[in-house]
């Protein structure tokens, strides 16, 4: 046998290989894998809050994607200036340049988690999602207790909560929200 | 630590330049008529080289990755821009075919002290410098079709894999039919 | 005749398939060690760029993409390096192999002069053509294409379809 035919054999087996495999990535399942996207999310390099966000927005930071994944008709309401939508179910197969960097959002947080692991696995790297989702983003961006420049940059005003007392008159009560991951 | 390892170090430019020029030079692609050869259907060494190369590299970087010896995320892929790639693409064959020598071959060519090479390497600047210099008014061409960093396996709805078998088997048939086609022109020449 | 006399070519050329798998070692090489894979035409549109700010600063600073590669020192950028690497490593080869010769190569029916023409005429269409496709044979086809990017890949068949037109019409350049 010619070394060129053994060469050419390997060539062939390495192809098929490639092709019963699927894909390039390291084995998706794998437990070293699962271990891995665990420690991100223990150590919170997971997810971006709000106002880091909006930071990133306003600097116009290169190569930052923020996706919505909400339904259409809520992103056509309202949506975080700069996003883009992609629902759930096209997100895995998207392909993202690996020098970008992808912000996730949903409405609470909870399905944008769900995407970035999605993605994590996928092996996209730069990959958050925003902690709190739109409604952390009207809390601390556009609506939050103390105006900042932040707020003024993205056209929102301070939050005025004036709860009713009886007799006519207006008592400002500091909403609480429970921030947790 | 998984590679890529570095980003930017001139040195690895430097000895991955001279093992490029090397071994287009090895083939004889520092000649002009040779390479032309490929358009005149007499001479596949343009297409053998290439494809060679492609499929080398191409299963290199799945089976590293695919190892966890690499991550190809962190590998800069070109960005696709439809229109101004295939025009641009038509655009480059035809010198191509004319120089008979591409940038790269030029330099090769001109580096064994060949004056046409020489010649193709000013010309090309000549040409990258005086199209840049009318890009603003051919900035909306330019810019058009944009779709970010797009790869085979996501445009044909296939796996990653399964791509890389129908190079390799493109490549294969093109072989077999290239070392047919070359058979034939030198018995004819006989 | 022997596959080892069919392998080399009748100037002792190394078989394709060798050179194109050293070529492909180094591409693979390129991706593992600096991310990237080899190019040609971003160090000409550096030289450029920089060429053209001596010469005339205003023009390359109202014109973004050449204000952009005419930033730095020109021997800091990878692709200059790099293309610098391929002059050197041809030149190697070539000395190795005896193929060292002051010289103009050309089809038969050309003289020198006409030949210098085409050359630089087709050097300067195919830069055209470089700049739209944010490539060349080096960049686009063998590092875009083995990372299956589809533009690269659209690259190669404009190029290739384009290439073997335009020789129907020009074969009497190389013929």
């Amino acid at each position: 046998m010619s070394s060129r035919a053994i060469v050419a054999g390997v060539v062939a087996l390495l192809a098929a290989g490639a092709a019963f495999v699927g894909s390039p990535e390291p084995h998706a399942g794998s437990r070293a894998n699962i271990r891995a996207l665990a420690d991100e999310i223990e150590h919170e390099s997971d997810h971006v809050t709000a106002l880091e966000l909006a930071e990133w927005i306003r600097q116009r930071r290169p190569g930052l994607r923020v996706v919505d994944v909400r339904p259409d008709s809520e992103y056509a309401a309202y949506h975080i200036p700069t996003a883009e939508r992609i629902p759930l179910a096209t997100l895995a197969t998207t392909s993202f340049d690996p020098r970008s960097t992808v912000v996730l959002y949903s409405e609470g947080g909870a399905h944008a988690a769900q995407g970035w692991v999605l993605l994590r696995t996928a092996g996209v790297r730069n990959v958050f999602f925003l902690r709190g989702g739109i409604l952390d983003w009207m809390d601390d961006v556009m609506n939050p207790a103390a105006s900042s420049d932040l707020t003024r940059y993205f056209g929102g005003t301070a939050r005025t909560n004036a709860v009713p007392l009886p007799g006519g008159a207006t008592q400002v009560v500091a909403r609480m929200r429970r921030r947790s991951c | 630590m998984i590679a890529p390892f570095t980003d930017s170090s001139v040195v690895v430019a430097a000895i991955v330049g001279i093992g490029f020029g090397f071994a287009l030079e090895r083939a004889g692609l520092g000649n002009a008529p040779k390479l032309a050869g490929q358009f005149t259907l007499t001479d596949f060494t343009v297409f053998k080289v290439m494809f060679t190369a492609i499929v080398i590299a191409m299963l290199g970087a799945f089976w590293a990755s695919r190892l966890g010896l690499l991550d190809l995320a962190r590998v800069y892929v070109p960005e696709t821009f439809l229109a101004p790639q295939l025009v641009g693409g038509a655009v480059f064959g035809v010198g191509f075919a004319l120089a008979g020598l591409c940038p790269g071959t030029s330099c090769v060519s001109a580096a064994t002290g060949r004056g046409d090479g020489l010649a193709v390497v000013l010309g090309f600047l000549a040409g990258v410098g005086g199209t840049a210099s009318m890009l603003p008014l051919l900035q909306s061409f330019y810019l058009s079709t944009p779709r970010g960093t797009l790869l085979l396996p996501d445009v044909l709805g296939v796996p990653y894999g399964v791509v890389v078998l129908a190079v390799v088997a493109i490549a294969g048939a093109g072989f077999a039919i290239a070392e047919r086609i070359e058979m034939h022109a030198a018995r004819r020449k006989a | 005749m022997s596959s080892a006399t069919r392998a080399r070519g009748a100037h002792g050329y190394a078989s394709p398939y060798a050179a194109g798998a050293g070529l492909g070692v180094v591409l693979l090489a390129s991706y593992i060690l600096a991310g990237r894979g080899i190019g040609a035409t971003g160090a000409f549109a550096v030289v450029a760029a920089n060429t053209m700010n001596a010469a005339s600063p205003a023009v390359v600073q109202s014109n973004a993409w050449l204000a952009e590669r005419a930033t730095g020192p020109i021997l800091r950028d990878w692709l200059v390096v790099e293309i610098i690497g391929v002059v050197i490593g041809g030149f190697i080869s070539a000395a190795l192999a005896g193929r060292l010769q002051l010289g103009v190569d050309r089809g038969p029916r050309l003289g020198v002069a006409p030949r210098i023409a085409i050359a630089a005429l087709g050097g300067a269409i195919m830069g055209f053509g470089a700049v739209f496709a944010r490539g060349c044979t080096s960049g686009q086809a063998l590092t875009g294409g083995a990372l299956l990017s589809a533009g690269s890949w659209l690259f190669v068949l404009g190029a290739f379809g384009a290439g073997y037109l335009t020789m129907f019409f020009a074969r009497r350049a190389w013929t």
